[in-house]
């Protein structure tokens, strides 16, 4: 089993390339009107500052939204690594046959998962919908049961 | 890798006060904060009206002397303060800044902003922006007095002459109140293109998030404009340019040009948030979805669209070439269609339904009459034949306020009314709100119904007296004023009242059964400081998908 958990993020690159290209024309608009007058000097920086503004923006939301999971399963080895925004790296392994897999539905984050082995307990898809964590929790449980019952 | 915690529900730490409301992040408290203060301004901005319409009651000049004689600047002051008041730090910052802050991120079952400390910043930049305005009414002014009187446009050369602080006060505010709409628009921007709940496509996200996310790119476009035309008569005055002066080469006219590129579209930056809650609230008490959806949608991205290539409507009296003003002419009453389109959506909205005429229902019919009533004055405006007469008088003035201040109130009231349970947990008094609906509509409409007449006649803008011949509408406007005025205060004691002693409404969803209800309904009164930190499902607001 491998499968790699990214946060929602709704804006994909299309959208975000048009509505960058939209508001490049929309601000370039009224220099053309001002084009040769002293004035269009004076409007530059702020249209510039706006386009930037916004741009910085949506790359940077976009940035934070690059978290990833990665979780992977072999009949000897489950491993999870997690890619954080920046780029740090975190990871941990266990051995499946003595991994304990907890969904806890009373957590203030609803169907809290968490995986148990190799003396630590970790969380797993915190950035998913509560719904997504019951259909991982139940894959990863199949997983599971049916390597355990191959080596048995 | 991240440990795992276990925190069960309620595991949130309370703020003190102070930590809450003076240093908040969350999208909800901000926008509170933001209704707050534009209601407070909102305050004095109505007060100067409520003056002006007391002066304007009789012939002569009664109140507004020195020295026993007329003085014209008061007058401009008042005029000036009014304005700026309202365009910049009222009407927009309750809507989109109130409003928008609230309830956009829940409609679209986002946790927070998508940066919550930069809408701190927003919050607390219009704030700075207020107190230099109201600053500036009171620092030295234009004649040796105090305020600036030169009108909110701020024209040259009037504006890059007055002597005094009180100007360079006023463009700090304005410059000030840019920065935090377009810091907030790219905040709105960011939050709704990447932020809606998995399976909301921009094809399905509610009428309100979508008015706010034009509004936003509307201000993203428009107000870097302004910054730099205001920057330019910052500089005119203080530091020897000589932009909008004919004798470095500069042009006065340009000025209008730029500012009323930023003011036309400021406009529809005022009324689209409202369009938005308009729609929510004729659905909710006609007990019917919106009728036509997507066309709702295309409308306001096409108004918003339109009214960037509009704003020589304004100043058809510059001396524009013939062709120059029929393309403007044409292009205004283009903008009629898409308008037409939402106001016949909400009629079609209402038609069949089972219409329940609840007080936030009143301020949305309210709405719809004197929106039309202000679009169709609009339409014999954006004649420039007719223009001629009408431009500069009283006529104009009854048109925009029809359209922008009472259409954009009515719509903030509406919107007060219909989420005042959600916000506070507690329900108004529902007498009161229609009382308050009543005594508003009769009074706006008394006010400025009659200032058509007054610009047929003749009587022009900004003066502080007039001929006898124009006594009657005036004395009848100014009543208008005064029941306005009372109905204001009438609603802050519903607000207090309701606050505190308002009915505890426990039912997330209290309107009763909604056709197409949006997120928040799914959420207690008032909603948790934290919402949606697990996304809400597919089915929680696709209500297409569950039927």
């Amino acid at each position: 089993m491998a499968v790699t958990l990214r946060p929602n993020r709704s804006l994909t690159p299309a959208v975000g390339t048009g509505l960058m290209a939209l508001l490049a024309a929309g601000l370039a608009a009224p220099l053309i009107g001002l084009a040769g007058t002293k004035v269009a000097w004076g409007m530059l920086p702020f249209l510039i500052a706006a386009f930037a503004a916004l741009y910085a923006a949506l790359r940077r939301n976009q940035q934070d939204g690059r978290l990833s999971e990665e979780l992977k399963l072999w009949s000897d080895l489950i491993t999870v690594v997690r890619r954080e925004p920046r780029g740090q790296i975190l990871s941990w392994h266990a051995n499946p046959f003595w991994v304990r897999v907890r969904l806890d539905p009373d957590a203030r984050l609803e169907n809290y998962l968490t995986l148990q082995g190799n003396g630590r307990e970790i969380e797993l898809g915190a950035f998913l919908s509560p719904w997504e964590r019951e259909s991982l929790y139940r894959d990863l449980m199949d997983a599971l049961a049916g390597m355990r019952t191959a080596r048995n | 890798m991240a440990d795992a915690a276990h925190p069960h529900a309620g595991h949130h730490d309370e703020p003190g006060f102070f930590t809450r409301w003076f240093m908040s992040t969350n999208h909800k408290d901000i926008g509170i904060l933001y209704i707050v203060v534009s209601a407070t301004l909102g305050i004095v901005a109505v007060a100067f009206s409520v003056y002006m319409r007391l002066e304007l009651m009789h012939p002569g000049v009664q109140y507004l002397n020195i020295d026993g004689e007329p003085n014209g600047h008061l007058w401009n002051v008042l005029i000036t303060g009014h304005g700026i008041l309202m365009m910049f730090f009222v009407v927009i910052p309750a809507l989109f800044g109130g409003f928008g802050n609230y309830f956009m991120p829940l409609m679209i079952g986002a946790p927070d902003m998508a940066f919550p400390r930069l809408n701190n910043l927003s919050f607390w930049l219009y704030v700075a922006g207020a107190t230099m305005a109201v600053l500036s009414i009171l620092a030295p002014g234009g004649d040796g007095l105090s305020g600036t009187g030169v009108g909110w446009v701020l024209y040259a050369p009037l504006s890059t002459t007055e002597g005094g602080m009180s100007m360079d006060f006023a463009i700090f505010a304005v410059h000030l109140s840019g920065a935090s709409s377009i810091l907030g628009a790219i905040n709105m921007i960011t939050t709704f293109m990447n932020m809606r709940a998995p399976g909301m496509t921009l094809h399905k996200v509610p009428l309100f998030a979508w008015s706010i996310m034009v509004t936003a790119f509307m201000i993203l476009l428009a107000l870097p404009v302004l910054a730099g035309a205001i920057t330019m008569l910052l500089t005119d005055r203080n530091f020897g340019t000589t932009f909008f002066d004919p004798s470095g080469g500069g042009d006065p006219i340009l000025y209008q040009h730029i500012l009323w590129f930023f003011g036309h579209p400021e406009v529809y930056i005022i009324i689209v948030p409202g369009f938005g809650i308009v729609s929510h609230v004729i659905s909710t008490f006609s007990r019917k979805p919106i009728f036509g959806y997507l066309p709702m949608v295309y409308a306001m991205i096409a108004i918003a669209a339109l009214g960037f290539v509009v704003w020589a409507h304004h100043m058809y009296t510059v001396g524009m070439s013939i062709t120059q003003q029929s393309y403007f002419m044409l292009a205004t009453m283009v903008i009629a269609v898409p308008t037409g389109v939402k106001i016949f959506s909400w009629i079609a909205t209402m038609w069949g339904g089972s219409i329940e005429f609840k007080t936030p229902m009143l301020w949305a019919l309210g709405f719809l009459f004197l929106f039309t009533v202000g679009g169709v004055t609009g339409i014999v405006l954006s004649q420039a034949a007719i223009d001629r007469s009408y431009h500069d008088t009283y006529y104009v003035v009854a048109h925009f306020h029809y359209v922008m201040s009472l259409g954009a109130v009515f719509c903030i009231f509406a919107g007060v009314y219909y989420w005042i349970g959600k916000v506070t947990g507690r329900q108004y008094p529902e007498w009161a709100g229609k009382l308050h609906f009543w005594m508003m509509f009769i009074g706006a409409n008394l006010t400025f119904f009659p200032q058509h007449f007054l610009g047929r006649q003749g009587m022009p803008r900004r003066y502080l007296d007039y001929p006898e011949q124009f006594t009657l509408w005036n004395t009848v406007s100014s009543y208008g004023a005064f029941l306005s005025a009372a109905s204001f205060v009438f609603f802050f004691w519903i607000v207090f009242y309701t606050v505190r002693y308002g009915q505890r409404v426990t039912e997330p969803a209290y309107w009763g059964p909604q056709p197409d209800p949006t997120l928040e309904w799914t959420l207690p009164n008032p909603p948790p400081a934290h919402t949606f930190e697990t996304l809400p499902t597919q089915d929680m607001w696709d209500h297409s998908r569950s039927h």
